[in-house]
């Protein structure tokens, strides 16, 4: 009985890990594997083990160019996570006030950028917002008698208009969560909260945050380790072949992409993964105390 | 609802819960349901076809231009039992690089540039053309230039079908006196003609493209990369023409692809630099259409603007070439016909790689076709070295640097020539 | 009293206004995509900023021109057949680690979003490699394991933040009725857990209904696209992207999700609320 008991979670998560040990943790391994090897293009079917070979010319690559990409990257991740969680809370605190009537329609209508494609939005947002000939910002920048203005050809320009994308792109999915939890905050706090006078500041540090906080930690942990790999932003709207804008903005993975995958050198770039994984492993170090405050 | 979504969730966590010993066999049977009715079409055609040998051929390009292929040859090789079939991947090399040595799932032939010919061939899943057919007497009709750029290693792995190269297009609408001869005297053109802030320009040009940039370094002597697959973006020669483009560049508007063509498409420009791939856009925009070959306009050197050619090719993958040898032959060599090339003339605007083809009269009457024949000649192939694949990114870095974040250009060279070097030495 | 009805009307009025610039903000640029999705293909861009002529043109040949129902219908398969799987595995293992004290459970929890953060796209060949050992390639079996497996350490922590909220004493008390877990998990805690299930089934779903490499790269056949998959490789080069047919797709892409949005929204009132403490 005892067993039974104690297999019982074990159980109960059996199937899932099954799909992630499949999905993801193979895929890892795998990686390892091949960054042990010769894996590129002129031993692409007959590729052997080498030893750490990899490891050390990927070590001896990450010169300064990586130093300062590691910086972009953090600086990319602590900018946007704070203007996420910032602007959602209020956003969805909005949508939950007493009254208002159209909030599905606004929920809906807010939820819009989140049901694009990655690609169209980007894409989108290149062509019909940024470009200079033919985006919407520089048509309001001439008709208000600016001259027009290169948005993605200096690194902080590009900077902040991946980051205004990034927000745009992102920030549904943290109204949503945050709506979610804001849900499950049960009224009656609130109502002994109104008589004993507490306004609305008070309300938001004392009630609303240390409710949700336990609910939204997890999808903004998750959303932190997203921004911190996103690719796509910053690559297609700066980096993509035969359109360069100019901007050498770099964070881990597009350096990642730029320095080894391009080669077709899979034995190098794996060992170039692994070593990024590493960093992640690193970083995350650090919200590992975030996480165990959450559940002690 | 309450009830119903329960209902659902039961039933998913029961399913979840049983996974653990069942999953297999449940996915197969979804999977060959769906694969039933999503391909039912496939196997109509499958079925009508009994007895003949499919050739499947990866492509990433232009459908209509497949389209007339396909019919031809299949029409050609009807009584032979042979039926090609286009299919159009996104992101082809990549996918090649999967897919390349999977007989039951992957193509078996691909059509494509000749330019990442070398870094296929490396990976060993080509096969030369001379394990399949008698190259000498296939050959015997197609430009000299063309087997240039399907050779690598003094080994042929594709058959040319046809060639692009830049040209000079312009408004005849918009363009104002004679086009001139030289470079200069285009600039001066430019300089007069040129209102950014309207959004009016002279002649545009991807001016951060390394493609489209090519004719200058080439013409100046520099290169992107030479046959050794040395990178020469700090060459001095490659250094004064990315200079001298830039004072082009700065009269070019943003120099990105859509932006330059839509502004020629509006009438906002009176020329562009593109390929033959702007044809249809140019057409559908009403504009009267003019054009000439960069080989045409000399540089103050007085050497002539010298694009890369880009030939467009089928190359054969190596599981094919043993399993279905007879099959690829006759294919090989429908596409290498008169026929095929005729139409790709006509159809398509395509210069066929194929000499006799410009014997007729059709193909004669075809300005842009005989503009790119014309530019052939001073053409360079563009590299087909495995080295070349990676030059795209610090080539373009560099011009991008130039032209659009204003840094100095020697010290860019530098920068990009060391980014460039590294990236090579990556491959190994 | 009538001071603070007017006090409450104005702040209304005003968070309304707000929202309605939020939502215009929002919108600009899907909405400039909408006018170049209904002008016709030369005057896209058009110099004086809208488009010159009305037209359907671009929704009619992506509708009838392209096998677009035909992708719709294996869109609908593959993200309702992921988000059954996903969340059918996920809530099972996330009811697990909220209620269970086990040996190992933060570290496992931890190791999970660890998992997680290795970037998928290096995935793919190690993925590639199984799939065609397990003849699982051109097959939505295999696309749905991958969608599953890649939303399931997400879903796991999405569900496991929200089941902690909900107290143990609600279980305890049907506990003594007699039910036993299973019964519990169906009966008691995942309706009380709706807004999150429903969250994170909504995630699951777009982002199988938004992806593409995956796609395009496992499923060799156009016929077995998805909608953003077959309309990525129509537009994947700037060579053949026509701008007007691009923003058609993308509207019709994005207005299924938007009608999901609109429709589950009834039921996002979570159950704590509906009276499941007090109750």
């Amino acid at each position: 009985m005892k067993n039974r008991k104690k297999a019982t979670p074990w159980l109960y998560s059996l199937p899932a890990f099954l799909l992630i040990g499949i999905v993801i943790v193979f895929p890892i391994l795998y990686t390892a594997y091949i960054s042990l090897t010769n894996m590129n293009l002129y031993h692409w079917n007959d590729f052997h083990l080498i030893g750490l070979e990899n490891y050390k010319r990927a070590l001896l690559k990450a010169d300064s160019g990586f130093l300062s990409a590691i910086g972009t990257t953090l600086l990319w991740t602590a900018v946007n996570m704070g203007v996420q969680l910032f602007l959602a809370y209020f956003i969805a605190l909005g949508l939950n006030a007493e009254g208002l009537k159209l909030k599905r329609v606004y929920k809906t209508l807010l939820m819009f950028p989140w049901a694009m494609p990655a690609y169209v939005s980007i894409l989108l947002w290149k062509v019909c917002m940024f470009n200079s000939e033919f985006g919407l910002l520089n048509k309001v920048v001439t008709a208000l008698g600016g001259t027009k203005l290169n948005y993605l050809s200096e690194n902080v320009p590009a900077f902040l208009a991946c980051t205004v994308l990034n927000l745009w792109m992102a920030l549904p999915f943290m109204i949503m969560m945050i709506d979610g939890a804001l849900q499950s905050i049960d009224a009656s706090l609130y109502e002994s909260a109104m008589m004993e006078g507490a306004g609305f500041w008070q309300k938001s540090i004392f009630i609303t945050l240390p409710c949700i906080r336990p609910i939204i930690a997890p999808s903004a942990i998750m959303t932190a380790f997203t921004t911190f790999k996103q690719f796509d932003i910053i690559y297609l709207l700066t980096k993509q072949k035969g359109s360069l804008t100019g901007a050498s903005i770099q964070t881990i993975i597009t350096y990642a992409h730029e320095n080894a995958f391009v080669s077709n050198n899979y034995g190098l770039s794996s060992a170039v993964s692994i070593l990024i994984f590493g960093i992640i492993i690193l970083f995350s170090v650090f919200t590992n105390r975030g996480l165990k405050e959450e559940n002690s | 609802m309450k009830r119903e979504i329960c209902k659902i969730l039961c039933g998913c966590m029961i399913a979840g819960l049983m996974a653990g010993c069942g999953e297999e066999p449940k996915e197969k049977q979804t999977d060959s349901s769906v694969k039933k009715e999503a391909s039912e079409v496939k196997t109509a055609d499958k079925k009508e076809s009994a007895g003949e040998t499919n050739i499947k051929i990866w492509h990433d390009g232009d459908e209509s231009i497949m389209d007339t292929m396909e019919k031809d040859v299949n029409e050609m090789l009807e009584e032979e039992g042979i039926r090609v079939s286009f299919e159009k991947k996104a992101a082809l090399t990549d996918q090649l690089k999967l897919y390349g040595t999977d007989e039951v799932n992957g193509p078996d032939m691909y059509f494509y540039a000749h330019d990442s010919l070398g870094m296929l061939a490396e990976m060993g899943i080509l096969a030369p053309l001379s394990d399949i057919l008698d190259t000498a007497s296939l050959n015997g009709d197609l430009n000299e230039m063309t087997l240039e750029a399907v050779t690598y290693k003094d080994t042929q792995y594709m058959v040319p079908v046809y060639f692009e190269t830049l040209l000079f297009l312009y408004n005849k609408g918009l363009w104002e006196g004679d086009v001139p001869d030289s470079t200069d005297e285009l600039y001066a053109y430019m300089e007069t003609h040129t209102d950014t802030e309207a959004g009016t320009y002279g002649v545009l040009n991807q001016h951060s493209t390394a493609y489209n940039v090519a004719p200058f370094i080439n013409g100046f002597g520099g290169c992107i990369i030479d046959k050794e697959g040395n990178p020469g973006l700090n060459l001095p020669e490659t250094i004064e023409a990315v200079a001298y483009n830039q004072k082009f560049a700065a009269l070019q508007a943003d120099g990105d692809y859509n932006t330059v063509t839509t502004l020629f498409n509006e009438g906002k420009a009176s020329a562009i630099i593109g390929g033959p791939w702007l044809l249809s856009g140019i057409k559908d925009a009403g504009i009267d259409l003019g054009m000439k070959s960069l080989s045409e306009f000399t540089l103050p050197n007085g050497k002539a603007l010298a694009p890369y050619s880009g030939v467009q090719g089928v190359g054969v993958l190596k599981h094919s070439a043993g399993a279905k040898k007879d099959a690829v032959e006759k294919v090989l060599s429908a596409l290498a016909s008169e026929k095929v090339g005729v139409d790709l003339v006509v159809n398509n605007n395509c210069a066929s790689a194929n000499e006799k083809v410009y014997h007729n009269s059709d193909v004669a009457a075809n300005e842009m076709v005989l503009t790119m024949k014309k530019t052939a000649d001073t053409a360079e192939p563009m590299p087909n070295i495995p080295q070349m694949s990676v030059m795209w990114g610090p080539a373009e870095g560099f011009l991008a640097a130039v032209n659009k974040s204003n840094e100095d250009v020697s010290q860019a060279a530098e920068d990009f020539q060391k980014e460039a070097v590294t990236a090579i030495s990556d491959i190994q | 009293m009538r001071k603070r009805k007017i006090r409450q009307a104005l702040s209304l009025i005003s968070l309304n206004t707000v929202f309605l610039a939020l939502c215009f903000i929002t919108l600009v640029p899907v909405l400039y995509a909408f006018l170049l999705s209904v002008s016709d293909g030369s005057s896209a861009f058009a110099g004086g900023g809208g488009p010159r002529s009305f037209t359907l043109e671009n929704y009619r040949r992506i509708i009838t021109e392209e096998p677009f129902l035909l992708w719709l219908k294996n869109s609908v398969v593959l993200s309702l057949g992921t988000m059954v799987l996903a969340m059918g595995f996920a809530t099972t293992a996330s009811y697990a680690f909220s209620r269970y004290r086990f040996k190992g459970r933060m570290k496992i929890l931890f190791l999970l979003v660890l998992l997680n953060a290795f970037p998928q796209i290096l995935s793919m060949f190690a993925i590639f490699r199984l799939f065609k050992t397990f003849g699982l390639l051109d097959s939505n079996a295999g696309l749905m394991i991958v969608y599953a497996g890649s939303m399931c350490i997400f879903s796991i922590w999405n569900l496991k933040g929200y089941f902690d909220t909900i107290p143990m004493e609600i279980e305890e008390a049907s506990k003594i009725d007699g039910a036993s877990d299973f019964t519990m998990l169906v009966k008691i805690v995942l309706p009380l857990a709706r807004p999150a299930i429903i969250v994170t089934g909504v995630m699951v779903l777009i982002f199988v209904w938004n992806e593409y490499l995956f796609a395009t790269t496992f499923l060799l056949n156009g016929d077995k696209y998805t909608l953003a998959g077959g309309l990525y490789q129509l537009q994947a080069n700037d060579y053949s992207r026509s701008w007007s047919l691009f923003t058609a797709a993308a509207v019709l892409v994005s207005i299924p999700i938007l009608i999901i949005f609109f429709c589950i929204q009834k039921y996002m009132v979570s159950g704590l609320t509906a009276g499941g403490v007090k109750g």
